[in-house]
């Protein structure tokens, strides 16, 4: 009788012989199913069309259309779903046996029937059909699923790119490879420029795969977006980042990633490599530099642990530095060797125009494997010429009208802040408090770090710039700065602001700036030639600011903005 | 990929000694190695002398039986590692954080 | 209670099987089987009389008539592969064997009626 296991099941019976039919039809009845019967080939296809029953048992020899062609009309019917038939016969011959199986069944019953053997066979046949129902149903949720995430990745990749697209990767500059769904492999492409013109860049990639390695990079693109329009400088953004990241990844998690700060206007490249393949920096003329990796990934140390200490390497014009992930150097080719560091670096031995080096990077790739990985990302920025200042990152919420117009303020920053701290990123957003103010703020802080700078690195720190003038002296500066900066005890450097507002309307900024240093001449700093690295601070404070002198023997400096009425 | 786990006759070192490749397959194994066992060792050793690769989910892993040993504190040393396994830690600068004796080192 | 033309056994089987329509099912079968004989004697090719009788044999087995399906497998086969000198006989042969089985049917059905 039907039950849980053995269920009601709709039975298509086709028989021409009625006396067979009938007899059948009462066993399968008995057994609890419901019948349909049909008295030739053509009318069982055309019952199974219109009732579609989940069993058919069919004879074999019938008039009009036989057992065989109905058969393969009904699974013809039944498409992916499993509707089994089996055959009623008497055919003793293993010749017509092998027709019935061709024709599509899946099981004979012998005349006379025996009413066990085809209660047996029934469950027989019903568990085989629940069993590809369920792999049908099954199937079809996984469709179903796959659809859901290739929907979600598109969802989040479009949220991520709205993000993404606040940077600067379209700069003339840059070069990059990134397959449109890298960020699924955990990798991570960003540039954006700081207010000063520098431009920050980011390669990184995110321990594992799909939507746990994409998860951290939304928040990364936040704290560099957000500190670069900002003014930060890359170790302040580095430490951010990585106590970011400490903080919202589990223990296991982590990014290794390659940071670059490109001065334009300084000639000067910044780098830090936390567990990313080497990087190149190749000069228009001169040694390929490696990059290499000097720290651990961002989000496994703790705050203090950290180290963002930045190298330093003259960046001129026409030069060129080259990141690249893993992917890379790990693409494999049909034999399952890897493409590895030997391969690249002969790309570059045998490049002859610099300005092709991209391509040939990317089609040794191409050749090599002969089709594309989606976890390969490359960049390659080059060193231009300084360009005009970018416009400021930063949106401003508020309408201007309440701006503050007649204040001074003066801050002295000693031994150990000098040390640690950044004050330019929070002096530029005082000034930024004056809407007048807010046109120029990329000539403000170029000003403002150029000053400060200055004061810092001649001043307290005692720095000579002649030493920048050839890449070797150059490297040396940096190497001193760091040393005295990370000794240093005593000092100062005092910056006042003031704002006046102008009797024709508009305004006026003073900024004064002065240190505890010895000095310098700061008529023989300005006429140095514009190749040397001296002297190009001054002479940039004086173009872009409306008036700048120094006095004290050049320990203080007084430079001015201002700004028309704004209707 | 097979991971093994034995304690020092003492119970103060636990040595997880890695076969094959080292990647997101010996997950489970990997923390069944140093989570089920009785003894609380002062000292974790992995030796990747028969580890043939090693992926950035195995220096997850790492990190994370660097944690159950005790953050900072933790005393845990990469042993016998291959040149390439090494110069995957090497990149990753591993050594910040953990002891990494190269083979021939025996001690 | 078996003989060689009708088996019983089978008939108290198909009793159980069919409740309230086993009557029907012997009405069904005399019927049938009827207008299969007349089909025999009717037919023109060997091909369509070895399919009726094909037929014949199906229902015959399942009813338990041992001796008339033993004759249809022969006059089948004979049909199909020959040789068919002599058929004529066989059909005769099933159709006074067909005609015991009816008297023997036809008892039965009084029985199960009363």
């Amino acid at each position: 009788m039907a039950n849980a296991e053995r269920p009601a099941l709709s039975v298509l019976i086709a028989d021409d012989n009625m006396t067979d039919r009938m007899l059948l039809a009462g066993i399968v009845r008995r057994q609890g199913h419901h019948v349909l019967q049909a008295g030739n080939g053509q009318e069982a296809v055309k019952v199974f069309e219109l009732m579609r029953p989940q069993l058919v048992l069919l004879d074999a020899m019938m008039p009009v259309m036989d057992g065989f062609e109905a058969a393969r009309q009904i699974k013809a019917i039944a498409g992916d779903e499993l509707v089994p038939i089996i055959f009623l016969t008497s055919l003793a011959e293993e010749e017509a046996l092998v027709r019935c199986v061709e024709a599509g069944g899946d099981d004979f019953l012998a005349k006379p029937y025996n009413h066990v053997v085809l209660g047996a066979k029934i469950t027989a046949m019903e568990r085989v059909r629940r069993l590809q129902a369920t792999v049908l149903e099954q199937r079809d949720l996984l469709a179903r699923h796959h659809g859901h995430l290739l929907n979600e990745q598109r969802v989040a990749k479009a949220v991520f790119d709205q993000v993404a697209h606040s940077g600067c990767l379209s700069a003339a500059n840059i070069r990059y490879l990134q397959s449109p769904y890298a960020l699924f492999n955990g990798d991570l492409l960003l540039a954006a420029y700081t207010p000063s013109g520098d431009m920050h860049v980011m390669l990184g990639d995110f321990t594992g795969h799909g939507l746990p390695a994409a998860v951290g990079a939304m928040p990364l693109a936040e704290v560099f977006y957000g500190m670069a329009a900002k003014g930060y400088g890359l170790g302040e953004t580095l430490r951010e980042m990585n106590a970011k990241l400490k903080r919202i990844l589990p223990v296991d998690m982590f990014c290794c990633a390659t940071l670059l700060n490109v001065s334009a206007r300084r000639r000067v490249l910044e780098v830090w490599n936390g567990g990313m393949p080497d990087g190149y920096l190749q000069p228009l003329a001169g040694q390929r530099l490696l990059l290499p990796s000097r720290h651990l990934p961002l989000g496994i140390l703790q705050r203090p642990a950290f180290d963002a200490t930045l190298e330093t390497f003259a960046f001129n014009p026409g030069d060129r530095v080259f990141l690249l992930s893993d992917g890379v150097i790990d693409t494999a080719n049909a034999d399952d060797q890897l493409f590895g560091t030997q391969r690249l670096q002969s790309v570059f031995d045998h490049n002859k125009d610099p300005r092709r080096l991209f391509e040939d990077i990317r089609e040794a790739l191409s050749d090599f494997r002969g089709e594309s990985r989606d976890d390969v990302s490359m960049v390659q920025i080059e060193a231009t010429a300084p360009g005009s200042l970018p416009a400021s990152g930063l949106i401003f919420s508020d309408s201007g009208q309440l701006t503050p117009m007649d204040w001074s303020v003066c801050f002295e920053f000693r031994g150990q802040t000098l040390r640690r701290y950044n004050p330019l990123p929070f002096l530029l957003q005082l000034l930024l408090e004056v809407q007048g103010l807010r046109d120029q703020s990329g000539a403000l802080y170029t000003v403002l770090t150029e000053l400060y700078s200055n004061a810092l690195e001649h001043g307290v720190l005692g720095l000579d710039s002649a030493l920048k003038k050839d890449g070797e002296g150059f490297t040396r500066y940096y190497a001193l700065r760091q040393q005295r900066l990370e000794a240093l005890e005593q000092g100062l450097v005092s910056v006042g602001l003031e704002i006046q507002p102008l009797p024709e309307g508009g305004g006026r900024l003073c900024i004064r700036v002065s240190d505890s240093g010895s000095g310098f001449d700061v008529a023989a700093k300005a006429r140095g030639g514009d190749n040397a690295y001296a002297g190009r601070g001054i002479r940039l404070i004086r173009e872009l600011s409306r008036h700048a002198e120094w006095a004290d023997d050049g320990r203080s400096a007084r430079v001015e903005f201002t700004w028309a009425s704004q209707a | 990929m097979a991971v093994t786990s034995e304690v020092s006759q003492d119970g103060t070192v636990l040595v997880i000694t890695i076969t094959g490749r080292f990647d997101f397959g010996a997950h489970q194994d990997f923390r069944n190695a140093y989570e089920r066992v009785n003894a609380k060792p002062e000292r974790y050793e992995v030796n990747l002398g028969e580890a043939t690769y090693l992926d950035s989910s195995a220096l997850g892993m790492l990190l994370l039986l660097r944690d159950h040993a005790g953050g900072e504190s933790a005393k845990v040393k990469l042993t016998n590692s291959s040149a390439d396994v090494g110069k995957i830690l090497a990149i990753s600068n591993f050594d910040k954080l953990f002891e990494i004796e190269k083979p021939g080192h025996n001690g | 209670m078996a003989s060689e033309h009708l088996d019983y056994k089978v008939l108290a089987a198909l009793k159980e099987v069919m409740e309230g329509e086993y009557l029907l099912l012997l009405d069904t079968f005399l019927e049938d089987s009827a207008a299969r004989l007349a089909h025999l004697r009717q037919a023109r090719e060997a091909q369509d009389l070895g399919q009726a009788a094909h037929s014949f044999k199906g229902s015959s087995s399942n009813m338990g008539a041992w001796q008339l399906a033993q004759l249809c497998q022969e006059l089948e086969e004979r049909a199909f592969h020959g040789p068919l000198q002599g058929i004529e006989d066989l059909v005769n042969r099933i159709d006074s064997e067909f005609a015991t089985v009816r008297g023997l049917f036809e008892d039965e059905r009084q029985r199960a009626a009363s």
